[in-house]
């Protein structure tokens, strides 16, 4: 916001200088980091910065006034068509030195220095750069093409040197480790360059006439045509005749000697010279003498070549003086060679028979030696193998012996065993039937203790039922009788019977004991108060009934004695006298017979009572079965 | 009222919670006169402290109190003694023809 601000009231003071521009620059500008503007170092530019005057006409409607004062780059231009800026390129403005951001202020655009002095060294620089492309350029098609290849080593200097120096490279680094010197032409390099002196060799000269027959090039007229029949015929019979003057078939290009000049000079003619070298010199000789013949003047140089063909000679004839020497001298040493190889012959000759004799002697000794080994060897076998056998036979022997014996010591115990068996079955049956008489009176003795022990085990349950039955009676209060019963339990095993009689026993009765028949009369006597209580009560009766029942059952009268009918008094009265006469069962029948609330009070009495019955009717049973096992013993 | 305490003879039996069987009625009625008593002096005082806030003083919210007390702890009462008569149920599938 207060940027904003100060940006805003900023341009108040747009016009003041530029030296002021400088100093109200503010932190908030968007500065260039890198440009950095010295105070007055503008200086120079600001009389272009100054504004003109503000026209008289806007730039809307331009007024007559303008033709003359306002010069030509203030102009207002004729504003582009909006095609036009659509299409023209964005043209980002150059970088002016940073002014202030007043629109008056803008920077001139930089000048161009000394436009003459940098358009020359420019026209270098880009001379040399071309000319370096173009000489690149060059070198690389000149390794691509050869026909340019040609051109540009001709023409352009030094242009051999970079294209071989390329081509160098590349063969070195397709073929590496080659030797490494120049493969180019010395005289690329510049060494051992042969110069030839400008007069050298044949000149030219004007053919003369009559010189070289064949041609008629030089002479006026007409020249000899290869159609027609040529009228200087003369000449070819005069040119068979040198061609078979040559001494020899080997020389048959000897020069076409004219016969027609008299001061001919001889062909050289040596028959004994055979060797190519004789006649190389000879044929040069002849050669030359043909030239001379040719030549307009022989006879001047005959004397020399008299003397050369003499010399020749001599020379020829010491040739072969030196050969037949040599020739000799050969001979000789071939000879000596003979008789020295013969010698070494014979010697060798010699050597070997000596060396055969004595490898024969040291074979004689050898076989004989070896031959003395391998009979002893074949006669130590055959003495083991003997010794082998004989053993073998031995141990055979002894073996079948050995088996004899053994035959006859199992024949003489089988016969022994047969002699003791029989006497022993004599004594054997009578001990049979001794031990089968002891197994008899075993067995007796056996049955017996079986009914010993029956009627042990029956007197014990006998005395165990006895014994639960008189902690029972002997109880004053109920006590736990588990350790008796668990006796009688474990006497009585495997008796069926007595075991399903004991599981009868409800659990409570003998952990908790049963009671006497004195607490239960006496129990009795307490629950029948209270069932007389709910005696006149009606079904579903509420706490108005009950309270009726409790006054009403005090004004009922009491029965006593075998009482008949079926109502509560009566039920009472006959239990109480069964319970007196201690018939248990009748009483817990008689109570068993009430309905209602009567019932229920006496529910717990008549559990006491089944109780009691329960094991009483199960020490029945006990004892009963004690009495039916000690009969079923015998 | 029967004495409860005579019924607990001096057999192990007695040991257990439950109630000997013939001290069923007794222990119901204990029970009714003290529900009784505690229900029928609970609507009094209710009565009471209503006659007392609203009523002025006058008498009879604190009757009724009472006979609401009383009226209530007799039902409980009566609903006891006719249930526990018959078998109890509890537990028991009841099937309807």
């Amino acid at each position: 916001m207060l940027r904003a601000s100060v940006l805003r009231v900023r341009p108040v003071a747009p016009a003041v200088g530029l030296q002021w521009r400088v100093a109200n620059r503010f932190f908030a500008d968007n500065k260039k980091p890198d440009e950095i503007i010295l105070p007055g170092s503008q200086s120079a530019n600001t009389n272009a910065d100054i504004p003109a005057p503000p026209p008289l006409t806007s730039s809307a409607n331009p007024s007559p006034s303008v033709t003359s004062t306002i010069p030509l780059q203030n102009v207002p231009k004729t504003p582009p068509t909006p095609q036009e800026v659509r299409a023209a390129p964005v043209v980002q403005p150059a970088t002016t030195p940073p002014t202030g951001t007043g629109t008056a202020s803008v920077a001139p655009p930089p000048k161009a220095p000394k436009p003459k002095k940098r358009l020359f060294r420019r026209f270098l620089y880009q001379l040399l750069v071309f000319s370096m492309l173009g000489y690149a350029g060059g070198v690389y098609y000149s390794l691509v093409s050869d026909n340019f290849h040609d051109f540009f080593t001709e023409y352009i200097p030094f242009g051999e040197d970079a294209v071989g120096y390329f081509e160098e490279r590349e063969y070195r680094k397709r073929f590496p480790g080659q030797n490494s010197t120049p493969r180019l032409h010395p005289q690329v390099t510049g060494e051992n360059k042969v110069t030839i002196p400008s007069k050298h060799g044949l000149t030219s000269r004007v053919a003369q006439e009559g010189e070289a027959k064949g041609s008629d090039l030089g002479s006026k007229g007409r020249h000899v045509s290869a159609l027609e029949d040529n009228k200087p015929a003369a000449s070819p019979p005069t040119l068979e005749a040198p061609k078979a003057e040559p001494k020899k078939e080997e020389a048959p290009k000897a020069a076409p000697a004219p016969a027609t000049s008299t001061s001919m000079i001889d062909n050289l003619e040596i028959p004994s010279a055979k060797e190519p070298i004789v006649q190389d010199v000879v044929k040069i000789l002849n050669d030359i003498i043909t030239v001379i013949n040719a030549d307009a003047a022989p006879g001047r140089y005959s004397n020399v070549l008299a003397k050369a063909k003499s010399d020749l000679g001599k020379v020829i004839a010491d040739i072969s003086t030196l050969k037949e020497s040599e020739q000799k001298a050969a001979e000789d040493k071939i000879r000596a060679a003979h008789t020295e190889f013969d010698d070494a012959a014979k010697e060798l000759i010699r050597r070997l028979d000596a060396q055969m004799q004595e490898q024969e002697r040291h074979w004689k000794d050898e076989y004989e030696n070896e031959r003395e080994k391998l009979a002893q060897n074949y006669k130590q076998k055959l003495d083991s193998e003997l010794e082998a056998a004989q053993k073998v036979y031995e141990q055979r022997l002894k073996n079948e012996l050995l088996e004899q014996s053994i035959a006859l010591q199992r024949s003489f115990t089988s016969s022994v065993r047969d002699r003791v068996e029989s006497e022993r079955d004599g004594r054997l049956s009578k001990l049979t039937e001794l031990s089968d008489s002891v197994q008899e009176l075993e067995k007796l003795t056996a049955e017996w203790n079986s009914v010993v022990d029956a009627n042990l085990k029956t007197q014990h349950l006998i005395v165990a039922v006895e014994a639960v039955k008189s902690t029972l009676e002997n109880a004053d209060v109920p006590k736990p009788f588990i350790a008796e019963l668990a006796a009688l339990k474990e006497i009585a095993a495997d008796d069926p019977v007595v075991a399903a009689a004991i599981a009868s026993i409800n659990p409570t009765a003998y952990q908790r004991g049963i009671p006497t028949p004195s607490q239960l009369i006496d129990r009795f006597r307490r629950v029948a108060t209270e069932v007389r209580k709910a005696a006149l009560l009606p079904e579903d009766a509420g706490v108005a009934s009950h309270l009726a029942s409790l006054a009403m059952s005090k004004l009922l009268f009491k029965k006593s004695g075998l009482a008949v009918g079926g109502d509560v008094e009566a039920v009472l009265a006959r239990t109480e006298v069964l319970l007196e006469e201690g018939d248990l069962d009748g009483a817990a029948r008689e109570m068993n017979g009430l309905q209602g609330w009567a019932k229920v009070l006496s529910r717990d009495w008549l559990g006491d009572v089944r109780r009691v019955l329960e094991v009483r009717q199960a020490l029945d049973v006990c004892a009963t079965e004690a009495r039916l096992q000690s009969l079923l013993v015998d | 009222m029967p004495d409860s305490s005579s019924t607990t003879p001096t057999t192990p039996v007695a040991r257990t919670s439950r109630p000997m069987s013939e001290a069923l009625l007794n222990e119901k009625w204990d029970r009714c006169l003290s529900s009784m008593l505690i229900r029928s002096g609970l609507g009094l005082s209710f009565g009471i402290v209503f006659s007392v806030l609203l009523f002025k003083r006058r008498a009879w919210p604190a009757y009724v109190g009472l006979g609401f007390g009383a009226g209530r702890a007799w039902e409980e009462c009566d609903s006891s003694f006719k249930h526990a008569a018959a078998p109890s149920k509890d537990g028991l599938r009841v099937l309807r023809p």
